[in-house]
C-alpha cells in the first residue's frame, strides 16, 4: 500500500497552492459573495490556460487525461483558498457527465468548450422538495415532435445564472419504480423559457432558482439513454459528493493551520493560549478530524480514478467529513475567541462554506442511510 | 422542597405576559439576549426605546433599586420573573445587563452619593442606554491584561487607547470603561472604572460586522479624551473588585440563553408538524422525533437548573459555581439548537436575509426561505455564545477551582535565560 | 420554588448514610455479587427496623406514611452504598403495586409483612419478544374456573429467586391483569441470569402455574393503567438510586484529582481534568434538578409522566457520562475490580436500560413536545 503522491501530483498541488495564493486572496473571495456573477472571467481564463479546466477530460477533446485523484488534490487547494465560482459545477457537475455518457457529437460540442473556459456548465437536480432521491424528481420532460419540451422548477441549482449548459433532471415516464423514467438532458442555458436567480445563502454561493417554461431540447441532447438516466444521477451524486468532500478537507486543512498558529502567537494570562491544556486538546481532536478526514477522501477518490465500485466509502467520507469540518471550524472559533467572529477575520468564511458544503450532495444523514443500505440494514 | 410559584409570582408574570400582550406586535419575531438585532438595526432600536420608556412607565426599570433613585425596593424574586418573561417573548427594551450587574448595580454598589444621584434616577426613567468598555485586543479571557490608560492630570482623568467588540456603544450614551491608572502595580492591582460620557471629545468608534451580518458592536478609540475625577467608580486602582461583581452578570447571561433558546425549539416542532416530506410529517421521523426530544430534555435540565440558581440567590447563597453551569450551559446549547435546526431545514437551512426573521426578506433572493431564515442567522450568530461574556474555558476552570475546589495550574516557569 | 430538603429529610439522610458507612462496607458489597442469595438477612432486618420497608405505606399497614420524595432521598443513599438486594424491588415495584391495584383484604393481608420485612415481592412484566411494548406479551392466563392458568416466560424479574410473591402481568380474554403468585407455586421456576453487578435478574417460567381468582390484584384487564402508574414511580425512583451512585462517583473523583500527583503536580490541577470535572458537575446537577422535581411532583400527586421522562432520559445518559469520566480520572487503578468504581459503572449501565432506556423515554417526551 503506498499512500504517497506521485511527483505529478506533488507539482500540481503545490503550484495550484502558489497560483492561488497570489490570484485568489481573500479580498476576492468577500467580494464575489456579492458579485452577481460570482466568479472573476480572467482568473477563471488563467484557470483553463493551467489546463485545470479540462482536467479529467479525455486529451482528444482538450483535456489533460488525469484521473478523479488529481482532480481531488486540485478541489483540496481550491477549498483551502476559499476559490469561488463554476469550478465543480462546469467540471464535475456537467462536463463529467458529457464525457461519460455523452454522444461523440455532444463530446465534440462542449467539452473543448468546457477545457478552454468557454462553456460554464451546471446539474439541475433537485427541487423544492429539496432531496436527492428519484421519487423527489417531477419535472417533467415531454416529447413534442423532435424535441422534448421540458416545464418545472429546480432549486439550489449552483451556479444556472451563468451556464452555457444545464445538465436537467427531468422525468419522461411514471413508472412504479420512481428510479425508472428519469432522463437527463443537455439544456442551453440561453434557451427561451429558461429564468434564473440567485438566492440569498450562507456561503454566499450562487445557487438559483431555475424556471423552465416550456423549454425545448432537441432529441440530440438527451444524455445517455430515455428513461435511464437515474443510473447516471446516481453516478454524479457520488462525484459531487466527493468533490465537494475535497474542497472540505482542503478548507479543514487551512483552518486547522490558522487555529494552530493562533494558539501560538496570541498571549493571554502571560502564556500563549496554546499552552494551556485544554487548548492543546482540542487541537488534538482538530487534527483527528482532519487527518482522517484526507485519508478517507484520497482513498475514495483512489478507487473511483481506478474504477473500483466505491459508493460505500464516498458516503462515508461524504458523511464524515460533513460533521467533521463543521466541528473543526466551529471548534476554531472556539479557539480564535471574538476576533474571529467578525468579517474582518478569514475563519467565518471557512465556517459559512462548511455549512454549506455539509450540505452538497447530501448531508450526514442522507450518506449515513446509504452506508446502511450498504451494510445490508 | 416546592417546585410551584407562589400565587404572588403568578400573579406578577401574568401582569407582565398581558403588557406583553398589548405592547409587542403578535408576530412580533424575538430579539435574542445578546441584543445584537437592537444594536445593529436602527427601526428596532427606534422601537426598543420607546418601549424602555414604558418599561419605566410601569416602574419595571430598575425594579429592586433604591427607591430614592428611583426604583421600586421590589423584591428579587419579581426582577426574576420579569427577565424571564422578557426573555421568553424576545423582548427588545430592557437590557438586562444594564439592569442587572453590568451598569446599575456597580453604580450602586461601588458610587458616591452623588454618582447615584446622578447616574440612577435616568436609568430608571429610561432616558439612557449604557454600554460597558472591558475587552480589548489584548484583553480577552485575560481582562487583568488591559492596556486602556488614564492619566490622572489634575481635575481630569485622560484616557488613550482602545476598546473592543464593544456590544451597543453606538447606541449608548455612557459606559463604564475599566482603565490601567497604575502600570507599576500588579496587572489585576492597577485598575481603575471611570463612567464615560460617549459625547465626550477624543473618543470614535468604528461599527464591526459580526459574521453574521449584524454591525453590533464597536471599537471604541480614545484619544486624550478627558474625564472629570468625579467620574472615578469605587476606589483608584481598586477596579478589579468592580470586575468581580460585574462577572457576576453571566449567571444571567446564561439563563437568558437557555430561556430565550425555548422559542426557537418551539419554531422547530412546529416545522416538523407542518412540514410534510413524501407525504409524511417530518414530525413523524424517527430521526428527529429523536434528536428534538433530546435537545427539550438538555433545555428542561438547563432550565432548572437556572431555577435552582436563581432560588440560591433568593436564599443569599453564593452561586458562583453554579453561575458558571449557567454560562456553559448556556453557550452549548443554543449552539446545539442551532444546529439540529439547520439539520432539520436542511437545504433550505441556507437562505435568509441577515438577521433572520425580522422581515427584511428580499423578495427574489429570500423567496425560498423557511423561517424567516432565523436557523441561518442562529447558525451563525451563537457561534460568539460560548465566547462572549466569559469562555466556556474559562468558566470551566472557574467551576473546576472555585466549586470542586481543584488547585489552579501552576504558573509556566519563566524560560531559560541563554 | 425552593430546592432545599426539611430538617426531617435531612435527617433521614444523615441516617441512612451512616447506617451504610456502618454496615455495608464495599468488601461486602462485592462478596454479595458472588452471592447466590444475593445480600444478607441480617441487614435486610436491620432496615426493617429502621422501618424503611414502610416508608411510604399508611400507618394503618405499620408504614410510616412518609412521602415519595422520602423515600427518593433514602434511594438515593442506596444508590450511594450499592446496596444489594430486594429492597428496590418489594418497597417500589411489589408494594406500589398493591396499595394501586390492590383490594383492601389483599393490602391488610400483604403489607403488614412487607412492612416488617418479612415478605419480599417483585414484578415480571418484560418478556423474551417484549420488553416496553405490551402488545407484544405472549405470557397468558386462561380462566378455568374459578382460577387462572399462567403460561409463559417472563424476563429481568429482579429478585425473584429470593421473592416470595411475584406479581405477574398476564394477558387474559379481557386484557392485561395482575396476578399475585406465590414463588412456591407448581410450574414457577426461576433462574438467575448472569448479572452485569450486584443485580439479581431472573428468567421465570410459568408452566401451568395455577393461580386463584382472589389473587387477582385489581380489575382484570385493568393491567396496564396499574402498570403505567408503577413504571412512571418506578423510573423516577431509580433516577433517585443513580443520582446517588453518580454523586459518589463525583466526590471519590474530585478526591482522587486532589490526591493524585503526576508530573510533580496533583493531576487536578491540569486544565483537562478540571474541565472533566467541571463537565461532570453540570451533568451532576442536572441528575439532582430533575430527579428531585420528579420525585417531589410524584409526592404532590401532580400528573407526570412527562417529568419523569425528562429525568430518567437525561439521567441515563448523564449517569453514563459521568462514570465513563470518573474511570478516565482514575486511569488505571479503577479498572481493577479491587477499586470500587466499576461497581458504579455498571450501576449506571443498568440503570440505564431498567424502566425505560434513552430512546424509549425520548420518545415520550417526542409525544409530550406534540411532534
Amino acid at each position: 500500500m503506498d499512500l504517497s503522491f506521485s511527483e505529478e501530483q506533488e507539482m500540481l498541488w503545490k503550484s495550484a497552492r502558489d497560483f492561488l495564493a497570489s490570484r485568489c486572496p481573500k479580498t476576492v473571495v468577500r467580494q464575489m459573495e456579492e458579485d452577481e456573477k460570482g466568479y472573476v472571467p480572467e482568473l477563471w481564463k488563467e484557470m483553463a490556460g493551467l489546463g485545470w479546466l479540462g482536467l479529467p477530460f479525455p486529451e482528444r477533446y482538450g483535456g489533460g487525461g488525469f484521473k478523479f485523484l488529481d482532480l481531488a488534490i486540485l478541489l483540496e487547494e481550491m477549498g483551502r483558498a476559499c476559490l469561488p465560482g463554476p469550478f465543480i459545477s462546469t467540471v464535475v457537475l456537467g462536463g463529467m457527465p458529457v464525457a461519460e455518457w455523452g454522444t461523440e457529437e455532444q463530446k465534440k460540442e462542449i467539452l473543448p468548450k468546457v477545457c478552454e473556459g468557454k462553456a460554464i456548465m451546471t446539474l439541475a437536480l433537485t427541487e423544492p422538495s429539496a432531496r436527492y432521491d428519484a421519487g423527489s424528481v417531477k419535472v417533467k420532460a415531454v416529447v413534442d415532435g423532435g424535441d422534448y419540451v421540458i416545464s418545472g422548477t429546480k432549486l439550489f441549482v449552483p451556479d444556472a445564472h451563468i451556464a452555457d449548459y444545464i445538465v436537467v433532471v427531468a422525468r419522461t415516464a411514471e413508472k412504479a419504480n420512481p428510479e425508472e423514467g428519469i432522463t437527463l438532458f443537455i439544456m442551453d442555458g440561453k434557451s427561451r423559457g429558461v429564468s434564473t436567480f440567485v438566492l440569498r445563502t450562507i456561503a454566499g454561493d450562487k445557487q438559483c432558482e431555475l424556471t423552465m417554461d416550456k423549454v425545448r431540447v432537441p432529441k440530440g441532447m438527451v444524455l445517455g439513454k430515455v428513461d435511464k438516466g437515474w443510473e447516471m444521477v446516481k453516478k454524479v451524486i457520488e462525484w459531487g459528493a466527493l468533490a465537494k468532500t475535497a474542497e472540505m478537507v482542503g478548507g479543514a486543512q487551512q483552518v486547522m493551520e490558522m487555529t494552530i498558529q493562533y494558539a501560538k502567537d496570541r498571549v493571554q494570562f502571560d502564556r500563549p493560549i496554546g499552552s494551556f491544556q485544554i487548548i492543546q486538546h482540542y487541537l488534538a481532536d482538530m487534527s483527528i478530524d482532519v487527518d482522517s478526514s484526507r485519508v478517507s477522501l484520497h482513498k475514495a477518490a483512489w478507487m473511483l480514478s481506478e474504477g473500483i465500485g466505491c459508493t460505500k466509502e464516498v458516503s462515508v467520507i461524504k458523511g464524515w467529513v460533513s460533521e467533521a469540518y463543521r466541528r473543526v471550524t466551529a471548534q476554531a472559533h472556539q479557539i480564535h475567541g471574538a476576533i474571529g467572529f467578525t468579517k474582518d477575520h478569514d475563519l467565518e468564511l471557512y465556517y459559512r462554506r462548511a455549512k454549506a458544503g455539509e450540505l452538497f450532495f447530501g448531508d450526514a444523514d442522507f450518506h449515513r442511510e446509504i452506508v446502511a443500505q450498504q451494510l445490508g440494514l | 422542597m416546592d417546585f410551584r410559584f407562589t400565587p404572588e409570582e403568578e400573579a406578577f408574570r401574568k401582569e407582565v405576559k398581558e403588557f406583553f400582550g398589548k405592547e409587542l406586535p403578535p408576530d412580533w419575531p424575538g430579539v435574542d439576549p445578546d441584543q445584537y438585532h437592537e444594536d445593529a438595526f436602527d427601526h428596532i432600536h427606534e422601537f426598543s426605546k420607546a418601549l424602555q420608556k414604558k418599561f419605566a412607565a410601569k416602574g419595571w426599570l430598575g425594579l429592586t433599586w433604591p427607591k430614592k433613585y428611583g426604583g421600586q425596593e421590589a423584591p428579587l424574586w419579581k426582577q426574576m420573573i420579569l427577565e424571564e418573561e422578557l426573555t421568553y417573548r424576545g423582548t427588545a427594551g430592557y437590557d438586562a445587563y444594564q439592569f442587572l450587574g453590568g451598569c446599575g448595580d456597580i453604580v450602586l454598589e461601588f458610587g458616591t452619593e452623588a454618582q447615584k444621584e446622578k447616574y440612577i434616577p435616568p436609568m430608571c426613567r429610561g432616558e439612557v442606554k449604557w454600554a460597558t468598555g472591558m475587552s480589548e485586543p489584548n484583553a480577552g479571557s485575560d481582562l487583568a491584561s488591559l492596556q486602556l490608560k488614564a492619566d490622572l492630570q489634575g481635575d481630569y482623568f485622560v484616557l488613550n487607547g482602545q476598546k473592543t467588540w464593544q456590544s451597543a456603544a453606538h447606541r449608548a450614551d455612557f459606559a463604564p470603561v475599566y482603565c490601567r491608572t497604575d502600570p507599576n502595580l500588579a496587572k489585576h492591582r492597577g485598575i481603575s472604572i471611570v463612567i464615560v460620557d460617549y459625547k465626550t471629545p477624543g473618543i470614535t468608534m468604528r461599527r464591526l460586522t459580526q459574521m453574521s451580518g449584524l454591525d453590533a458592536f464597536c471599537e471604541v478609540f480614545y484619544d486624550n479624551v478627558k474625564i472629570p475625577k468625579e467620574n472615578l467608580l469605587g476606589q483608584l486602582n481598586g477596579g478589579w473588585a468592580v470586575v468581580m461583581s460585574a462577572l457576576n452578570h453571566e449567571r444571567t447571561y446564561g439563563i437568558q440563553l437557555i430561556v430565550n433558546i425555548k422559542r426557537d425549539l418551539d419554531l422547530l416542532v412546529q416545522y416538523c408538524r407542518e412540514t410534510k416530506v413524501n407525504g409524511e410529517p417530518l414530525a413523524k421521523n424517527a430521526l428527529l422525533r429523536n434528536r428534538l426530544a433530546e435537545m427539550a430534555i438538555q433545555l428542561e435540565v438547563a432550565r432548572t437548573l437556572g431555577y435552582k440558581v436563581n432560588s440560591m440567590v433568593l436564599k443569599g447563597q453564593n452561586p458562583m459555581a453554579t453561575a458558571n453551569q449557567m454560562k456553559i450551559l448556556g453557550g452549548i446549547m443554543t449552539q446545539r439548537v442551532a444546529i439540529l435546526g439547520m439539520q432539520i431545514l436542511g437545504l433550505y437551512g441556507q437562505l435568509g436575509p441577515v438577521g433572520g426573521n425580522w422581515k427584511q426578506m428580499d423578495e427574489k433572493k429570500d423567496k425560498w426561505a423557511r423561517l424567516g431564515g432565523r436557523m441561518k442567522h442562529l447558525y451563525l450568530t451563537t457561534v460568539c455564545n460560548t465566547i462572549a461574556a466569559g469562555t466556556t474555558e474559562v468558566a470551566r476552570n472557574g467551576l473546576a477551582t472555585m466549586g470542586l475546589g481543584l488547585p489552579r495550574e501552576p504558573k509556566p516557569a519563566a524560560p531559560a535565560k541563554k | 420554588m425552593d430546592f432545599s430538603l426539611s430538617e426531617q429529610q435531612e435527617m433521614l439522610r444523615k441516617i441512612a448514610r451512616d447506617f451504610f458507612s456502618n454496615e455495608l462496607p464495599k468488601t461486602l458489597v462485592k462478596e454479595m455479587a458472588q452471592d447466590a442469595r444475593g445480600y444478607r438477612p441480617d441487614l435486610w432486618e436491620k432496615m426493617a427496623g429502621l422501618g424503611w420497608m414502610g416508608l411510604v405505606l399508611p400507618e394503618k399497614y405499620g408504614g410510616s406514611e412518609a412521602s415519595f420524595l422520602d423515600l427518593a432521598i433514602l434511594l438515593q443513599e442506596m444508590g450511594r452504598a450499592c446496596l444489594p438486594g430486594p429492597f428496590f424491588s418489594t418497597v417500589v415495584l411489589g408494594a406500589f403495586t398493591i396499595m394501586e391495584a390492590g383490594s383492601e383484604r389483599q393490602k391488610e393481608r400483604l403489607l403488614p409483612g412487607l412492612a416488617r420485612g418479612e415478605l419480599i415481592i417483585t414484578l415480571a412484566v418484560a418478556e423474551p419478544n417484549a420488553i416496553n411494548s405490551p402488545d407484544c406479551f405472549e405470557v397468558k392466563a386462561r380462566k378455568r374456573g374459578d382460577d387462572y392458568i399462567i403460561g409463559g416466560t417472563k424476563l429481568f424479574v429482579p429478585d425473584a429467586h429470593v421473592a416470595d410473591c411475584v406479581i405477574c402481568a398476564a394477558k387474559t380474554a379481557k386484557g392485561l391483569t395482575l396476578f399475585l403468585v406465590d414463588t412456591k407455586s407448581p410450574g414457577v421456576t426461576c433462574t438467575v441470569l448472569p448479572a452485569m453487578g450486584g443485580e439479581r435478574q431472573c428468567e421465570v417460567n410459568f408452566d401451568q402455574v395455577k393461580v386463584s381468582g382472589k389473587d387477582i390484584l385489581g380489575e382484570i384487564g385493568r393491567g396496564q393503567y396499574y402498570l403505567d402508574k408503577v413504571l412512571t414511580r418506578a423510573a423516577a425512583a431509580k433516577c433517585a438510586e443513580m443520582l446517588g451512585g453518580a454523586e459518589q462517583v463525583m466526590e471519590m473523583t474530585v478526591a482522587y484529582a486532589k490526591d493524585r500527583v503526576q508530573f510533580g503536580r496533583p493531576i487536578g490541577a491540569f486544565q483537562s481534568i478540571q474541565h472533566h470535572c467541571a463537565n461532570m458537575l453540570n451533568d451532576l446537577d442536572g441528575c439532582r434538578c430533575m430527579t428531585y422535581r420528579a420525585a417531589w411532583m410524584v409526592s404532590e400527586g401532580i400528573m407526570c409522566t412527562r417529568e419523569v421522562s425528562l429525568a430518567k432520559a437525561w439521567v441515563n445518559e448523564a449517569y453514563r457520562r459521568i462514570t465513563a469520566l470518573g474511570h478516565e480520572i482514575h486511569g488505571a487503578i479503577a479498572f481493577q475490580h479491587d477499586h470500587d468504581m466499576h461497581l458504579y459503572f455498571k450501576q449506571a449501565r443498568v440503570g440505564g436500560v431498567a424502566f425505560g432506556d434513552t430512546a424509549y423515554h425520548g420518545e415520550i417526551v417526542a409525544k409530550a413536545l406534540g411532534l
